[in-house]
């Protein structure tokens, strides 16, 4: 196992050629870089712009409605990607219908749901969930921007598509790791199998799909922001802007607000996880 | 109607190699308390098991109140369960949930999904009571909105009892109540499962360790060794020669238990 990755490593290294001197890079690069660092503890707390056109609105309000958007894209993308993670995640978990006997010896509807129908349910939502994540979001983006033009909908689409496929995955997966013997108890009680994957299984993997989703959350808000790059007002598009503008004072100010958004979301979801620590 | 009757029919169970029972047949009337003895590996799990529909059969025919288990359809199959309560050896509890949610899920074999849903996140107050009213029966009551796993091993079995016992069973089948508790609360245990069960009229199938538990709560007494019944009778017949067969160490055994 690790040999394969050792030499999988030495293959792709020598195969891009990777070299230090590559790094090597222009006086005018580096100088940029220079100036840009040299702002971070300076971020603007108002436009950098030398001609700043009548009735724009102040910097900090650009940055704080922009961060309001970042964060109104990732929470529709996010409870979006949820439910898609929540309903392809019950398909994608073999816990709740593997090893049940019912209706075994019978040639009817009942054997089939439990020999052929369950297995091709799994099967189905195991080949979407990774259609759906094994593309990036930005990619989902191009492909959504390219459909239906500039509209919110496409941003949140863009984030809840490859979300979804990942928590379905995830959560399909925490679930299926839980143990299965509460569950089988219930079953023999005869608790039918969405009752035991949401009170026997779910309860279970509940605290780590909880925290999951709470960093997840953080990464769409990162996503989010990214897709600004693409012109939907998200904070991505003023960075954009300041830098090409090499207002790298702006650049730092959107910066920090995004940092805030993050670190808050990390607190929240470091306190949730404590209270549902056993 | 009260009680339900269980039937093997030459059943044998295999696990892979190993034959956990063989050509096993017998018959309990409805209301009827029974121990199963025998040494470890001699097939009193799988046996319970058979009973409500969680092992499969690789020959032979289980019956509940008439009905064959493993032909029924999935709703049948789902009913005849609701109406068997099981106390698994390892309680099976849901860990992290409260102790009334653990009991309350033992209707969900009764209930729609809508309904469950309402029973385990909003349980109404007459659930609930029913539910300390149990629990106080098996003598934890204070208990009720604890974590399940902030129990004793003792404490957790009695949740399972009440979780059997909230089913509103026909059957109770019990395995091992004891081996989880000190001496004097196993006695507890399968007194309060041989008074529910006479109080209730219901059916009682359980396995125990404890020969001379087995003997003054069991009326009748079935012994398993290696997957086959050794003997089947009641209570008031058998004899010490009878246990000294059933725990005999036979040829090779203690060879292949040791390996
Ligand atoms: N899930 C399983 N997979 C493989 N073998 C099994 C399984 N369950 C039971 N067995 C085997 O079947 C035989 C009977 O097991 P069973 O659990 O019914 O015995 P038991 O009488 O309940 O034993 P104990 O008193 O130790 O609980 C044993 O040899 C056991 O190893
Ligand atoms: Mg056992």
């Amino acid at each position: 196992m690790i040999l394969c990755l050792m030499i999988a490593f030495v293959w792709a290294y020598s195969h891009l050629g990777l070299r230090g001197e590559d790094l090597h890079p222009s006086s005018g690069g580096l100088k940029v870089l220079g100036e840009f660092a040299a702002r971070a503890l300076t971020p603007a707390l108002t436009s950098e712009a030398d001609f700043v056109p009548e009735g724009t609105r102040p910097l900090l309000y650009i940055a704080l409605s922009s961060a309001r958007t970042t964060l109104f894209f990732a929470a529709a993308g996010m409870s979006l990607g949820l439910f898609l993670g929540i309903v392809l995640g019950f398909f994608s978990s073999t816990s709740w219908w593997a090893g049940d006997f019912g209706g075994v010896r019978r040639s009817s509807p009942s054997r089939i749901l439990g020999r052929v129908l369950f297995p091709v349910l799994y099967g189905g939502s195991r080949v979407i969930i990774n259609l759906m994540r094994s593309t990036h979001e930005v990619l989902w983006a191009v492909l959504f921007l390219t459909a239906f033009g500039l509209s919110n909908t496409a941003a949140v689409l863009a984030i809840a598509i490859p979300y979804g496929g990942t928590l379905a995955k995830i959560f399909s997966e925490m679930v299926d790791e839980t143990t299965r013997e509460p569950a089988h108890a219930l079953r023999g009680a005869g608790a039918s199998g969405l009752q035991t994957y949401s009170f026997a299984l779910v309860p279970q993997a509940l605290p780590d799909m909880i925290g999951y989703s709470f960093y997840r959350f953080e990464c769409a808000l990162r996503s989010s922001a990214i897709l600004g790059f693409f012109g939907f007002p998200t904070l991505g598009l003023f960075i954009r802007q300041s830098f090409s503008s090499l207002n790298y004072g702006e650049v730092w100010t959107f910066l920090y607000v995004l940092l805030g958004m993050v670190l808050i979301f990390d607190w929240w979801s470091g306190a949730v996880r404590r209270r549902l620590a056993p | 109607m009260k009680g339900t009757s269980l039937e093997l029919d030459g059943v044998s169970v295999q696990y892979g190699n190993t034959t956990a029972l063989e050509a096993v047949s017998l018959s309990i009337s409805a209301g009827e308390r029974v121990g199963l003895v025998g040494p470890s590996g001699s097939g009193k799990t799988t046996l319970l098991r058979l009973l409500n529909g969680s092992v499969l059969p690789d020959q032979g025919d289980v019956h509940v109140s008439g009905s064959p288990l493993y032909t029924l359809s999935r709703t049948d199959l789902r009913r005849v369960r609701a109406s068997i309560g099981f106390v698994y050896q390892d309680h099976r509890l849901v860990p992290n949930l409260q102790v009334s949610q653990n009991v309350i899920a033992g209707q969900l074999g009764r209930v729609s999904l809508l309904k469950s849903l309402r029973m385990m996140l909003f349980p109404s107050r007459v659930m609930v009571e029913k539910a300390h009213e149990i629990l106080c029966r098996v003598g934890i009551g204070e208990k009720l909105f604890e974590r399940t796993d902030h129990l004793s091993g003792g404490q957790q079995q009695r949740v399972a009892i009440a979780r059997a016992l909230f089913q509103e069973p026909q059957v109770l089948l019990a395995d091992e109540p004891v081996s989880s508790v000190d001496p004097a609360r196993a006695k507890d245990a399968v007194e309060l499962l041989t008074r529910i069960s006479r109080e209730e009229n219901l059916t009682l199938v359980m396995s125990l360790h404890n020969l001379d538990l087995a003997r003054e709560y069991c009326e009748r007494l079935i012994g398993l060794r290696r997957g086959r019944i050794v003997f089947d009778e009641p209570t008031s017949s058998i004899q010490e020669s009878h246990f000294s067969e059933l725990y005999r160490i036979g040829e090779g055994e203690m060879l292949a238990d040791g390996a």
